[in-house]
């Protein structure tokens, strides 16, 4: 259980959640979701701890964050931060053993388990023919796949990704999302993503989070969160919900907007 | 690995070469004697006159080189190198500083603390709360910060007698005129030391170069880490300063250079590839520099420079075209 209490945040000087209560349940897939600037992105370094907390707390399994030491924390919990920016000339197979970093010392040998867990993140991501080819080479698509393969490398049983979709077309994002869902089907790895379209997150997702000026608007089942009153109160947004006629989720349709008032 | 053997080759021959040539030529024969027999020119050569110099000059690159690709590793940028982010200026300063008043303190340390002192500055001015600072940012402040340091030993040289203040000049510009085995005693301790400090960090390196906020999901701390790893790269470039001078611009050039020859691609095998490229240019700047010109022994920054300015210049305009400027 990922679980913050009474957190607040705040980035460059500017207070962004405010006394957030929420709590992420193990073996599921969860998406954070709501409008810009409603601090998605900023929960989810904290929850990482790449953010301190202006106060409150963060905790893993009931163990306060800060108790835990970086290394032993990189072994339970890893992130992909949002387009990340590659060394130049890096191949892919380097790329995704710079996952192994948490669990290898200054001399350790490269052991069996460390190959074990490279080849599986590639396959997972079905990269394991592009190993050895340079990273900049690739598409945008193939790119983001081979840094999910690098913290899949990792090994650890939650993966918290910031908007894992961006700069993708929508059959890349679907093909991003639909893996990290059958990893977490396949080795019950807790995945937490920031996500901007609430479509895919309510498809993919067991677990929403809605958030909105600072505060948790609603979390729950795509079904519990998704309905005109919450998307009226996070965004401003007038919409119809109905079931997604492929998979049955809950499908936000947006009604017009021509009769609202542009703000000043 | 080709590329290493070829690295290692080239600088074995541009050792050698530097021990031939000079004012008087000398023949492999003749320094074969001398270091045989230990007695005649040869031994002259490679015991006073050229012998610490280009040993010296080896030490002196190697350090500098390190340090440059530590720094460019580090943030990401071609363009970070301790002589445009002004630390190099900095240890020059500092023993600039230790001549005019007397400062009873041993060069290198006197290096260390000018070049720590201005990273300490480029750093608390660079520094922006919450978000990491661009690497440009610092690269702009160190750049302003290192033309402070220039100006002030400058400055400082004025209150200099006429000699002192001549070869204060020299000095600054960077030059291995009359090292003794002292000087290359001096580098290549605090060298070797540094060294394996440096390596001991090529872990938490290989994590910040991915970035600080991937390096902490990786389990480093990335702000310590970037301290610490920058000071050990300081450290390295003064200890290269102490012995040369500031030496421009053998530390931008070697990290990209060895690179490139090498083929390396991991941290550590950059960082041994960029100290042997810098050990290489500076012993054959230093080669060119006092042998292009009969008659005339010019300090081995100006081959550097002459060097390194045009390689600036193109750096600038690759990183213009792929939209990093």
């Amino acid at each position: 259980m990922l679980e913050a209490s009474a957190l607040t945040l705040s980035y460059d000087g500017r207070p962004v959640i405010e006394a957030l209560d929420l709590s992420l349940p193990d073996d599921k897939v969860t998406a954070i979701i709501g409008p810009n600037g409603c601090g998605k992105s900023t929960l989810l370094k904290a929850l990482a701890r790449i953010l301190h907390a202006e106060s409150g707390r963060v905790m893993l399994d009931g163990e306060d964050m800060t108790h835990i030491a970086p290394r032993a924390l990189a072994r339970r919990l890893a992130i992909l931060p949002q387009s990340p920016r590659a060394p130049e000339g890096i191949r892919v197979a380097d790329l995704v053993r710079r996952g192994r970093l948490p669990w290898r010392g200054l001399l350790s040998p490269w052991r069996e388990e460390d190959r074990e867990a490279c080849e599986g993140a590639l396959a997972a991501v079905g990269m394991a023919e592009l190993a050895d080819r340079d990273l900049a080479e690739l598409s945008g698509g193939q790119r983001q796949r081979a840094w999910l393969a690098l913290v899949l490398a990792q090994g650890t049983p939650w993966l918290l990704l910031d908007e894992p979709t961006t700069y993708l077309d929508l059959t890349h994002q679907m093909e991003v999302l639909g893996l990290l869902r059958r990893l977490n089907r396949r080795s019950g790895t807790a995945v937490v993503s920031v996500l901007h379209d609430l479509n895919l997150a309510a498809r993919y997702s067991d677990h929403l989070v809605l958030l909105a000026n600072g505060g948790l608007v609603a979390a729950g089942t795509p079904d519990t969160v998704l309905t005109p009153a919450n998307l009226s109160s996070a965004f401003g947004l007038r919409a119809q919900v109905m079931p997604d006629p492929v998979t049955g989720t809950p499908m936000v349709v947006p009604l017009d907007m021509a009769d609202r008032e542009v703000p000043a | 690995m080709r590329g290493a053997a070829v690295l290692a080759g080239l600088l074995a021959l541009a050792s050698v070469a530097a021990l031939l040539r000079g004012q008087i030529d000398a023949s492999p024969a003749i320094l074969w004697q001398g270091l045989v027999t230990g007695e005649g020119p040869g031994a002259l050569i490679l015991d006073t006159i050229r012998g610490p110099r280009v040993a010296t000059a080896l030490g002196a690159g190697a350090v500098l080189g390190l340090s440059g690709t530590i720094f460019q590793t580090l943030f990401r940028n071609p363009l970070a190198a301790p002589d445009l982010l002004g630390f190099n200026a900095g240890a020059g300063l500092a023993i600039i500083a230790g001549i005019a008043f007397g400062i009873a303190l041993p060069a290198p340390v006197l290096a260390a603390l000018g070049g720590l002192v201005v990273a300490a500055i480029v750093g608390a001015l660079a520094w922006r709360r919450g978000s990491g600072t661009p690497a440009l940012t610092i690269i702009l402040v160190g750049l302003g910060t290192g033309f402070t340091a220039t100006a002030l030993a400058t400055f400082l040289m004025t209150l200099l007698p006429g000699t002192a203040a001549a070869e204060a000049q020299r000095w600054l510009t960077g030059s291995l005129a009359a090292r003794n085995w002292g000087h290359a005693a001096q580098v290549w301790g605090a060298g070797i030391a540094l060294t394996l400090l440096a390596f001991s960090q090529a872990r938490p390196l290989k994590a910040m170069e991915l970035g600080g906020e991937l390096a902490t999901g990786l389990g480093v701390r990335a702000e310590p880490a970037r301290w610490r790893i920058s000071g050990v790269a300081v450290l390295l470039a003064a200890a290269g300063v102490a012995v040369a001078g500031p030496v421009p611009f053998v530390a931008l050039m070697a990290g990209p250079f060895g690179a490139r020859m090498t083929g390396a691609r991991s941290p550590a095998a950059r960082m041994a590839a960029g100290a042997a490229a810098g050990a290489l240019i500076v012993v054959l700047s230093d080669l060119l520099a006092r042998s292009a010109l009969p008659g005339l022994q010019l300090p081995v920054g100006v081959a550097t420079g002459l060097l390194g300015a045009p390689y600036l210049l193109w750096r600038l305009s690759r990183e213009m075209y792929k939209g990093e400027l």
